[in-house]
């Protein structure tokens, strides 16, 4: 994980971002670990095209990016700081998988992608989110600003969110205003949350032109002449400004693939050999990624899968893209597959190779059999089907974790800005959609596979269901409905001694598709009513709001730990506002357990159906009514005193396992 | 009923030409679509007319322009681009079709434009003004509509005409205004092609003023036009369905204006965003930043506007040197550099 450092000569990111662990672990000849590995690779290891960490290959950063090359930049402190946010693409390191093996024997997990990086050091997380970027060495301690313009800028400077949103300021000690004065404006950082320097620059190109600080310009003489502070574009458009064609991601997938060496068909044999069964009695499990080693609802699932299925004493081979994918993948394209053993990494072998050391077991000694697919996603059709034939199968499950058996925007959101129903697929709605060219692959790789298999639809909820049966084409299936939880009563929940301001909270990541936006407006806009109190809980917090934020990380070995803060918290409603529909939602279901009332849209799939079908809360239009019920105390009927909650236990599901004991 | 479609631009617009095309191929296979270009390839580029998503190339050299070398050095790349539509308009009259349609090269279909035929049985003439709802905000008042009280009400990104009738005799009439009248000469009264077209409601009958706001969006009509996208996946303009798109100005401005008057409407930026994937796809890298044949002097200098407008006021150029983009002794370039001065 990345190196414990201060900051001295080497850019600040890299110290964050470097995987220590990794690079002495690859390049043992070195004998850097630490804060050496970072210092190393600052200043010699990228040059002789050594990776700072296992999913980023600073030889291909180099290749892709010709212009970051002839400038002589660092790679992976251009990629974090400047070209991520340009839409470029990072390679994952040749040597990751061979280092993944090897880390695969029990040791903690390193962060294999940009997205493990940002959840386990919030320092980076900060660092890179979307806005100003600070300057790649310590600022310097700026002169003393002209009394005029300090006196001019200090009322409206917001010291307190400069600092929040700046960490290197914080770090370098210098006072804020007197730093946006003489070079953060420049360097397009913003002095209060209400004010864009880059809006301001670009709808008023005479401001940028005469370089003079457009803050001080705004208020000497724009805001009376009725010129705009920052765009009110929403944040949909920062979405769509950033939107990289899917054709792009795709082709980065193919060539991270590629690089992929599979093992030889001895490795798995003797894995199987040693392994409960031999697999005699099996299940085997298809998703998008090694669910030990990722946490998420599906990996959640697989793990409780997992251990049901130990219990009945089956084997359990679950197989992955080694190399992540977006899409299915197609005929031709490159996808050696991942291998796990009862939870454990066997290596990475072929498609054909998995087919022929799975025909190589007696057919006549083979038991109980079983198979779910949970995600289709970097797998090919015929692949899995030939998968399953030399292993005797035809019957069994495909979940609908989410929708990509209808799109490849397997969230159902056009764009990535909105819930898109899955209209025709000729629609002019999919003509104008990232994912509109790729919906056709996904519609024929699960047709095929729907042809080749006798599979029973298995869906968390109702809603999602009837959604998949309304759009899904082809023959009617068998289907069922399989409640990843459901809620055991546990008595009344605490309801607080005093009656004090509604208690509102968002869980989890800041992030647009799971709300945050709808959140951080909300604060924004209602922030000061003292009838409110609103919290985050999450992992890490928004730099740019000042707002109460309570560290929350939910771990395998801590799985209640949301449910436990929400209730120790005694908070009164959770806003569950995603953009795309929910196929279950663990987070409404924690929520309510924790004697929450959960504030939704109609557009959240289960998350709507289970607050409006149980009375858990409130199903509201659209953000403006979101925003009247707020200001018209409507949502003061949420709190736990006036609504008597009860608590509930959780009771996960054994997955695929009942479905096989109903069988049975 | 036969249709043909056109389209009037360079090699420089062959990239969004082809968006264009391809659109209207996709919504109506069956029309006629005509390339009209004023331009020579440029070298290295393999120009293959066949493989491109109209059905044939009409030269603007091919035209019986009189005097084509003479006449068209005087106008600069938008003044001909849009000068040529005249002539051909007028031309493709007698060439069979019933129905002919001007689309800008920048315009593309979302949607069949079937209604502009229903129209087309009761009128001879469909034009789009630019505005269909007046603007109440100061800043959209001096962008849009006084705007184009300088630059034409109609946008002339799009014109429909029956081939008979009305529509034969605006086309005549536009032909000749064109041919001799079409600079971007705004204090005299003039822009291009489209200032002309203000005076059709009153010289012609049967004109229709198309007031659906599914055609011509474009920035300047964003601040009254408010785009949808529905679950059964149609785009619609104020309710109406979207059919076709002016995706004028692509680029660093048109990025502010559309940014300016869309707002929070999301669905424009994800049409922008879509129009900019296409673009990029249908861009030839072989086809240079800015290309026109016809922008330089046999030798490679560039010819300035001036230069152009001094050729057109001054009869006596025109005569005394037919082929003004020649280089040497004794051409027009020459005279340039030695008398001009």
């Amino acid at each position: 994980m990345a190196a414990e450092a201060p900051v001295d000569d080497v850019p600040w990111v890299l110290s964050a971002a470097v995987d220590a662990a990794f690079y002495q672990a690859v390049y043992p000849e070195l004998g850097a670990g630490g804060y050496e590995a970072v210092r190393d690779y600052a200043t010699w290891g990228w040059r002789q095209g050594r990776d700072p960490a296992p999913w980023f290959s600073a030889a291909a950063y180099l290749a892709d990016n010709p212009d970051v090359r002839q400038a002589g930049r660092e790679p992976l402190e251009h990629f974090l700081t400047q070209g991520r946010l340009e839409g470029r693409a990072a390679v994952p390191s040749e040597k990751a998988e061979a280092y993944r093996l090897v880390r695969a024997r029990g040791e903690a997990p390193p962060a294999w992608r940009l997205e493990d990086l940002l959840a386990a050091a919030p320092v980076v997380s900060a660092f890179l989110e979307p806005g100003p970027r600070p300057a790649p060495v310590p600022p310097a301690p700026p002169p003393e600003p002209d009394p005029d313009e300090a006196a001019l800028a200090g009322p409206e400077f917001d010291a307190d969110f400069y600092l929040r949103v700046n960490p290197d300021i914080v770090a370098a000690g210098v006072d804020p205003l007197a730093h946006f004065l003489a070079a953060g404006w420049r360097e397009g950082r913003d002095p209060a949350l209400w004010f864009s320097i880059r809006d301001y620059q670009e709808i008023y190109p005479d401001i940028a032109q005469a370089k003079v600080n457009p803050f001080l310009h705004y208020l000497a003489a724009g805001r009376a002449e009725g010129r705009t502070a920052r765009n009110a574009l929403g944040f949909r458009y920062d979405i769509l400004a950033k939107l990289r064609p899917v054709a792009e991601r795709t082709a980065a997938a193919a060539r991270a693939a590629g690089a992929v060496a599979a093992q030889p068909a001895e490795v798995l044999a003797e894995a199987v050999s040693l392994s409960r069964t031999g697999l005699k009695d099996l299940h085997i499990t298809f998703s998008h990624d090694d669910y030990p080693r990722n946490f998420g609802g599906m990996q959640l699932c697989l793990q409780r899968e997992d251990a049901e299925f130990a219990a009945l004493g089956r084997d359990h081979l679950h197989l992955y893209p080694s190399a992540p994918w977006l899409v299915v993948r197609t005929a031709g394209e490159p996808g050696p597959l991942g291998v796990l053993l009862n939870g454990r990494e066997v290596g990475i072998f072929t498609a054909e190779t998995v087919a022929q050391v799975l025909r190589a077991t007696d057919p006549r000694r083979n038991g109980a059999r079983s198979y779910a697919v949970h995600s289709l996603l970097g797998h090919n059709a015929d692949e899995t089907a030939d998968i399953l034939e030399a292993a005797g199968m035809k019957a069994g499950f495909f979940w609908l974790h989410d929708f990509a058996s209808l799109c490849a925007g397997f969230h159902l959101l056009r764009n990535d800005v909105e819930d898109c129903a899955a209209p025709p697929p000729g629609s002019a709605a999919c003509g104008i959609c990232s994912y509109g060219e790729y919906r056709a692959r996904h519609l024929d790789e699960h047709r095929r596979l729907f042809e080749r298999l006798d599979l029973t639809v298995v869906s968390p909820s109702e809603p999602t269901l009837a959604l998949w049966k309304a759009r899904a084409e082809g023959p009617a299936r068998k289907t069922v409905v399989l409640p990843h939880a459901r809620l055991t009563d546990a008595g009344p929940a605490p309801v607080p001694a005093e009656s004090g301001p509604l208690r509102i909270a968002y869980l989890g990541m800041p992030a647009a598709h799971k709300g945050w936006p709808v959140f951080r407006d909300l604060t924004i806009r209602h922030g000061s009513d003292p009838r409110y109190r609103f919290l985050h809980l999450g992992a890490r917090p928004d730099p740019a709001l000042a707002l109460e934020f309570h560290e929350v990380v939910v771990t395998p070995a801590r799985p209640r730990a949301m449910l436990e803060t929400l209730a120790a918290l005694e908070v009164d409603a959770v806003l569950i506002w995603p953009m795309c529909r929910e196929t279950f939602s663990f987070t409404a279901y924690e929520a309510v357990a924790a004697g929450c009332a959960v504030i939704t849209s109609p557009e959240s799939g289960n998350v709507a159906a289970f607050v409006s079908e149980n009375g858990f809360g409130l199903v509201l239009p659209d953000q403006a009514a979101l925003s009247d019920a707020v200001a018209s105390g409507r949502l003061e009927d949420l709190a736990r005193g006036r609504r008597a909650p009860r608590r509930y236990e959780l009771s996960y599901s054994g997955m695929t396992a009942d479905l096989v004991r109903q069988r049975r | 009923m036969k249709v043909l479609a056109y389209s009037s631009f360079t090699f420089s617009y062959l990239n969004r030409a082809r968006v264009l095309f391809e659109s209207l191929r996709r919504h109506h296979p069956d029309w006629e679509l005509v390339a009209l270009m004023t331009d020579e390839p440029p070298p290295g580029f393999d120009f293959d007319p066949a493989s491109e998503p109209f059905d044939r190339v009409v030269w603007a050299s091919d035209l019986g322009i009189p005097n084509f070398k003479s006449w068209l050095f005087k106008h600069d790349i938008i003044e001909v681009s849009t000068a040529v539509k005249g002539p051909f308009i007028h031309q493709a009259c007698a060439g069979g079709a019933d129905v002919v349609i001007y689309l800008d090269p920048d315009t593309t279909l979302f949607a069949p434009l079937d209604p502009l035929l229903d129209w087309l049985g009761d009128h001879d003439i469909l034009l789009t003004p630019h505005l269909i709802d007046p603007n109440d905000d100061h800043m959209a008042i001096l962008d849009n509509d006084i705007s184009t009280l300088r630059t034409g009400i109609y946008n002339l990104g799009f014109v429909a005409i029956r081939t008979t009738g009305e529509g034969a005799r605006f086309a005549k009439w536009w032909n000749d205004r064109l041919l001799s009248y079409c600079y971007d000469d705004i204090p005299t009264g003039l822009f291009v092609d489209q200032r002309w077209c203000d005076h059709v409601p009153a010289l012609f009958d049967k004109v229709k003023v198309i007031r659906d706001p599914g055609y011509n969006v474009a920035s300047w009509n964003l601040s009254r036009r408010t785009l949808a996208v529905g679950k059964d996946g149609a785009i619609t303009v104020n309710g109406y369905p979207l059919r076709f798109w002016h995706f004028t100005k692509l680029g660093p401005l048109g990025d502010v204006m559309t940014k300016r008057y869309a707002g929070d409407n999301f669905p424009v930026y994800e049409i922008w965003a879509w129009y900019k994937r296409q673009v990029a796809a249908a861009t030839d890298p072989a086809i240079p930043d800015r290309w026109w044949a016809y922008g330089r002097f046999a030798d490679g200098e560039p010819i300035e506007k001036a230069q152009r407008v001094l050729y057109r006021q001054r009869g006596d150029l025109q005569a005394a040197y037919p082929d003004p983009f020649a280089s040497g002794r004794g051409t027009f370039q020459d005279w340039l550099a030695h008398e001009a001065a």
